[in-house]
């Protein structure tokens, strides 16, 4: 009877890091050496759209820090300046807690127009960190095609991770 | 008033508490500090990032495996398909190398000559490694890549990373045990002192810098230079950081007073790069 208590502890730890899991591993697909150049400018921010989902529908299983250290995670791998990343993945993690009473529980295009803006918002965001640090304006036309990209596969990840949330954390 | 017994609960809560209120503040302040002190390349900061990426690379070579794989099949289905069009191109262009090649030896045989009246000693010829591109190009923020050698194969921040056929793709600016760090060219920290070689024997020095876009731009070319579209711009080696005369790229556009370079390396992903140990000093042309 003990020892089934805890396989069902462990078995609900391990269900409970999922989310975790899967903002981490999303960080990998914009990380792989794609060859064509164009491919992994352009590679939409999957891990932006994981962070807003579990934000959204599980925030008690995606504390902030695990957000942060993705985040610093996929700085340190892309080179980004250290902390970028960290601080635009935690700035969504936040607003979106803020927000949630006015998208959980919409229809899906409402949740969908919401996130379009956290997304803009975020790259702006990321765009402007980029300036300041370089002390000077940046052209960046990648991030234009890189945001649409993702606001685009929004609905196939978020589809994906809805299926990841009633199988396996339920 | 009896004391209440001392739990492990009362002494954590009100630390937990604390930590809920501020941890979130406490990590965003955190992010912009590391930012900041990453910026001015603080030591601490750099050795982080190499400590973490060593570890992590043998996860990023086991999933690059897989991507090298399908993109070397996609890229073989892409050549099949237009074979008949690539055999014509390929001989059209073997027709205008095989004019080179003869003129080539015939300068090689002057050169040959000039060399021996003159008592000209050539420079060795550089060692290289051979490392494989295991993370992307960077995103729209960044150009740089890592690479699957380091320290223990012989990399050393400073070395020169060149594509397969010689093109400079960028400088190693970092490097752990078992992986590098390569700025591409065309990164916005990347400044490389060029000369613009122009038609008639004229040339033009400069700093190619990078802004993160395909084509980084020429800067501080000397006033009256005449530049054309299709000169090629290879490294000066002025500043002793890189070694002189490495073919760069193409001048692709002028508008104005801005030139913009194409690089030659990057016209597809690198995927293979080789990293040259040039000793600079004794390298002729450059100055330590």
């Amino acid at each position: 009877m003990r020892l089934f208590l805890l396989a069902l502890q462990l078995d609900q730890a391990a269900r409970a890091t999922v989310p975790t899991v899967t903002v981490g591993l999303l960080i990998l697909p914009g990380l792989l050496p794609l060859g064509a150049p164009w491919l992994s400018e352009t590679m939409p921010h999957f891990a932006l759209i994981a962070v807003f989902y579990w934000t959204l529908y599980r925030p008690d299983l995606l504390p902030p820090a695990a957000v942060f250290l993705v985040g610093l995670l996929s700085d340190i791998l892309a080179g980004h300046p250290t902390g970028l990343g960290a601080l635009t993945l935690l700035a969504v993690h936040v607003v979106v807690q803020n927000q949630r009473q006015a998208f959980v529980l919409r229809s899906f295009p409402i949740v969908w127009g919401g996130f379009a803006l956290i997304a803009a918002a975020a790259f702006l965001g990321m765009w402007l960190m980029t300036c300041l640090l370089a002390l000077r304006l940046v052209m960046a036309p990648a991030a234009i095609l890189q945001l649409g990209a993702t606001v685009l596969c929004f609905p196939v990840l978020a589809w994906g991770l809805v299926r990841v949330h009633r199988q396996i954390i339920r | 008033m009896a004391l209440r017994p001392v739990t492990f609960t009362r002494v954590v809560q009100p630390v937990r508490s604390l930590w809920q209120r501020f941890s979130v503040a406490s990590m965003g302040v955190a992010a912009f500090a590391l930012m900041l002190l990453g910026n001015v390349d603080n030591v601490i900061v750099e050795r982080m990032r190499v400590g973490v990426t060593d570890i992590l690379t043998p996860v990023l070579l086991v999933t690059a495996k897989p991507v090298a794989m399908v993109s070397s099949g996609v890229e073989w289905v892409t050549r099949l398909y237009d074979l008949q069009g690539q055999v014509d191109h390929l001989r059209e262009e073997n027709r205008v190398l095989r004019q080179w090649w003869h003129r080539a030896v015939t300068l090689e045989q002057e050169n040959e000559r000039l060399r021996r009246l003159s008592r000209f000693v050539p420079p060795p010829s550089p060692a290289s490694i051979s490392a494989r591109a295991i993370t992307a190009t960077g995103g729209p923020f960044v150009r740089s890549m890592l690479v699957s050698a380091g320290r223990r194969h012989g990399v050393e921040p400073g070395q020169v990373a060149v594509s397969g056929d010689g093109a400079l793709s960028g400088v190693v600016v970092a490097a752990g045990e078992r992986h590098a760090r390569v700025l591409l060219v065309t990164d916005l920290n990347s400044q490389i002192p060029v000369t613009v070689q122009g038609t008639g024997g004229t040339s033009y020095p400069g700093i190619l810098s990078g802004d993160n876009s395909r084509t980084p731009v020429m800067r501080f070319l000397p006033h009256g230079a005449h530049v054309s579209t299709g000169d090629r711009v290879v490294t000066s080696g002025l500043g002793g950081v890189l070694p002189a005369g490495l073919p760069v790229g193409l001048v692709t556009s002028i508008t104005g007073s801005e030139v913009r370079v194409r690089p030659l390396a990057q016209w597809s992903g690198p995927d293979h790069v080789r990293l040259l140990k040039y000793d600079i000093g004794k390298v002729p042309g450059v100055r330590p």
